[in-house]
């Protein structure tokens, strides 16, 4: 018990939050304004073709109207902003939580509900109870290492129990099926087209996903580099995914990160900046001279 | 920086309940549960022989009345997407009227496009057999609204 207390609660970098909180902030203004803007046309779909959802109906949501989609919209999209200023944390960050569980709720209650944007909630839920966080904040936290942790456990959770609804909803038969021909089919781009010339690749392709989903937890008993080189392997998976379906798990991706040391990136960017800053000025200088 | 005992009791019990509704979304839950519904992307069977069912819409505008054209069902065209359309089939079908809240839709979002003045939707079966579309398509009209 207190040795999976010290794992939940294993001290972290402050300034690794506060990267991913902005890299998360950043995600909501884009997937807000850009990629997933179906919320959005909800308000102009007629109110007949609303379902309610369970979230719904027990806070009594009411179906999208224009007025309510745009609200939701550039309420994100302020709130975001502000916080990625870092200021008052917890306010803002639950207010983007609340807006952006909200948009989302208006996009999957008019019948179809997408599979790969419900552990976004987790991050943004946690992130604010950090509390402040600067960028330069190297100090170990408790309360950060628990935020990432759990960012972690849900980011991996989702490809096991995605593994497992492959089980109880395509039976043990699903490794076997023709699932992956028919997103070809039905979403292919040009790249993936051979794939359906040689059926066996995606037969084989099938195996050894539902075989990467069901083991994804093992992540968590590696070693850092090896943590790492996993990472990248999904992250190679996901690009593999988006060439030939378009289908990626944006929000998902994103949540990933808080596998990587983002302060280390954070401060060398910082330092090539700090580095470029003088010799423009002094390029100037010269060119004044000149 | 450490946290203290009533800090670390409520995370843990945050980290409990977030775990108990997952792991019950994902054994017992359905679509209806979201954020907790199963993680079901790509998890259904295709079988290896048999059609893949692709549903688009078609319909004719103002400008050239009695000739049938495919539309692109998506939210920036009638508010609703390809898969809002599918899952709703049985509805349709029992009453095409609804079909007229497509074309207002797409009056408002696109005011500048030829106004529908008739819908319909179209099932294509495209033949799969071992793993492979052998190119037979069929085709067919599920339900269809005109205006009047």
């Amino acid at each position: 018990m207190t040795r999976l207390g010290a794992w939940l609660f294993t001290p972290m970098p402050l300034a690794r939050v506060a990267v991913l909180r902005l890299l998360v902030f950043a995600f909501v203004v884009v997937d807000v304004l850009g990629l997933h803007t179906s919320g959005w046309y909800h308000g102009w779909a007629d109110p007949v073709w609303y379902e309610p959802l369970v979230m719904g109906k027990a806070l009594h949501l009411p179906a999208a109207t224009v007025l309510l989609v745009q609200t939701l919209k550039w309420g994100c999209v302020a709130a975001a902003l502000a916080a990625m200023t870092g200021r008052a944390p917890r306010l803002l960050g639950w207010t983007v939580a609340v807006g952006w569980v909200w948009y989302q709720y208006v996009a999957f209650s008019y019948g179809k509900v997408d599979h790969d944007r419900a552990d976004f909630v987790v991050a943004l839920a946690l992130l604010p109870t950090v509390g402040l966080a600067h960028l330069s904040d190297r100090r170990r936290s408790e309360a950060a290492g628990f935020a990432l942790r759990a960012i972690q456990l849900a980011a991996v959770a989702t490809y096991f129990l995605s593994a497992w609804a492959k089980i109880r909803f395509g039976g043990w038969d699903w490794v076997n099926s023709a699932t992956m021909v028919r997103a070809v089919v039905r979403r292919g781009t040009p790249v993936a087209q051979w794939l359906l010339e040689v059926p066996w690749t995606l037969h084989a392709f099938q195996w050894v996903l539902f075989a990467a989903e069901l083991t994804a937890p093992v992540i968590f008993l590696l070693t850092e580099r090896w943590r790492r080189r996993v990472v990248a392997g999904w992250f190679v998976f996901h690009a593999m995914t988006y060439a030939a379906i378009t289908i990626a798990f944006w929000p998902h991706l994103v949540m990933m990160l808080a596998f990587l040391p983002l302060e280390r990136g954070a401060a060398w960017l910082r330092g090539r900046w700090a580095r470029q800053r003088p010799t423009r000025a002094g390029q100037e200088r010269q060119e004044v001279r000149a | 920086m450490r946290l203290g005992a009533a800090a670390k009791s409520w995370r843990a019990v945050v980290v409990l309940g977030l775990t108990v509704m997952f792991c019950a979304g994902s054994l017992v839950g359905d679509d209806h549960w979201w954020p907790f519904s199963p993680w079901r992307m790509f998890s259904t069977s295709q079988a290896a022989t048999g059609s893949v069912i692709s549903t688009g819409i078609e319909v004719q505008t103002a400008n050239a009345p009695g000739t049938w054209v495919p539309a692109p069902l998506t939210p920036e065209n009638t508010g609703l997407n390809r898969a809002e359309i599918e899952g709703r089939i049985p509805q349709i079908t029992a009453d095409p009227q609804r079909l007229g809240t497509l074309a207002r839709s797409h009056a408002e979002l696109r005011p500048g496009a030829p106004e529908w003045t008739a819908l319909r939707v179209v099932r294509r079966q495209i033949v799969v057999v071992d793993r492979k579309p052998t190119g037979e398509v069929r085709t067919s009209v599920l339900a269809q609204w005109e205006a009047r």
